[in-house]
């Protein structure tokens, strides 16, 4: 039972493909987990098609639908069955970690980074600013207080940990922002293991500045 | 199926459930007439979609092009229970414009995954009324939005801006940014909600 559900703002950034990439990863392995937020999901999809359907339209050339007509004319009928997903992974980890990691939680190879907190980087293309990480908190280990510059988006995948705002289980999810202090405890006997992603702030110096340019011409 | 009444406002366009029709009928029978009245009808959007997201006009048609690939080779796998026509095109087109321009998180938009996990969750399905009427129904509902509140969820939509970004660019704290995109989902659901069609 997951009680720790994606926002709003964040389904709607996955919806519109506009999620940094290790957000998108976390975002991913919850709707492998949550039914819900896969409906949700779906609904900010459907927003999203209703706006393509009534955005304003700019001619296309011409000849366009004949070259297209052309190119699928000569394509081989490709038979449903090509589409549909491979097999499982091992059970308990999501398809999109394991297309990352390639195998289950027992062969990672952590790194200790303090008494009872080890971590794994994800080896994945993060978008700028982003880590994308796996960390392993021993029972009853505390985290040492802290806040974050950017934001937090964490993902329980094991076990369960407590801070001041709750208790997050297998599928849970949270996410703090710069305004929030806490101290995680990994509370069972089992050790927990999240996926944690975070967005430190960016440095928009000559970032992409002819994709920005168009920005206040909505 | 049923058919829903225009707008009044847009009398030569395809309603939400005509055009779920329209790929419904392509999948079966791959109909060049059909194909061509979906083209009509999607192409002059799909490019103001991908100029706004940066792409020049040569490439705005490539990628147009390829969506229409896709919507071809796929079209008898839609489900008008489980999306409108927009929502199936939008998606498509949205995974192309990631691989081109995002390939950091293109493995996470495959459009096979997309289709495969669609088909996992069957009591989650609605009737294909429900998907299209949802279309209409946010359609009428968008322009009452505030402004402050609808600038950004265009933003995400047509620029591929992230929070972050949203922030940077409009000089706000990255809290608010988020607050703001989360009132104005909130009260597009409100107004869902109460609209007649
Ligand atoms: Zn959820």
């Amino acid at each position: 039972m997951i009680n720790h559900h994606l926002s709003d703002e964040i389904l709607w950034a996955y919806a519109t493909g506009s999620l940094p990439a290790g957000h998108a990863l976390l975002v991913s392995c919850h709707l492998e987990l949550c039914s819900d937020c896969k409906s949700r999901l779906g609904e900010a999809e459907a927003l999203a098609g209703a706006m393509l359907q009534s955005t304003e339209q700019q001619k296309p050339s011409d000849d366009m639908f004949d070259l297209l007509m052309a190119r699928v004319e000569q394509e081989a009928p490709v038979p449903a069955a090509a589409f549909l997903n491979e097999p499982k992974p091992e059970k308990g980890v999501p398809t999109a970690l394991w297309d990352v990691l390639g195998h289950g939680y027992d062969a990672i190879k952590w790194k200790m980074v303090g008494p009872g907190i080890r971590q794994f980087i994800l080896p994945i293309k993060p978008s700028e600013g982003e880590c994308a990480r796996l960390l392993k908190l021993s029972p009853g280990f505390v985290t040492p207080e802290h806040s974050h510059h950017g934001s937090e988006m964490t993902l329980v995948l094991q076990g369960s940990f407590s801070d001041e705002t709750g208790r997050y289980k297998i599928g849970d999810v949270q996410e703090a922002d710069e305004h929030v202090h806490h101290q995680p405890v990994a509370d069972t006997e089992e050790d927990c293991i999240c996926l944690a992603v975070t967005d430190a702030p960016l440095d928009f110096k000559g970032f992409l500045p002819k994709l920005l340019q168009p920005l206040f011409r909505i | 199926m049923q058919l829903q009444n225009n707008d009044g406002d847009s009398e030569n366009c395809p309603t939400s459930a005509e055009l779920s029709a329209l790929l419904q009928t392509l999948g079966k029978d791959r109909s060049r007439e059909i194909f061509r009245e979906l083209f009509e009808f999607f192409a002059p959007r799909l490019k103001t979609y991908f100029l706004k997201g940066g792409a020049t006009s040569e490439l705005s048609e490539e990628l147009i092009q390829e969506t229409f690939v896709i919507v071809w080779r796929k079209a008898e796998m839609f489900d008008s229970r489980k999306a409108s026509a927009s929502t199936w095109i939008y998606t498509i087109a949205r995974n192309l414009r990631i691989d081109r321009f995002r390939k950091e998180r293109r493995y996470l938009y495959k459009d096979d995954q997309f289709f495969a996990n669609e088909m996992v969750e069957e009591e989650t399905q609605l009737d294909d009324h429900h998907q299209t009427q949802l279309s209409e129904r946010v359609k009428k509902v968008l322009p009452l939005l505030p402004a402050e509140q609808s600038t950004i969820i265009k933003l995400a939509f047509y620029e591929d801006a992230s929070h972050s970004k949203i922030a940077q660019q409009l000089e706000l704290p990255l809290g608010t940014v988020k607050s703001r995109m989360r009132l104005a989902l909130a009260r597009l659901r409100k107004l869902l909600e109460g609209v007649d069609l």
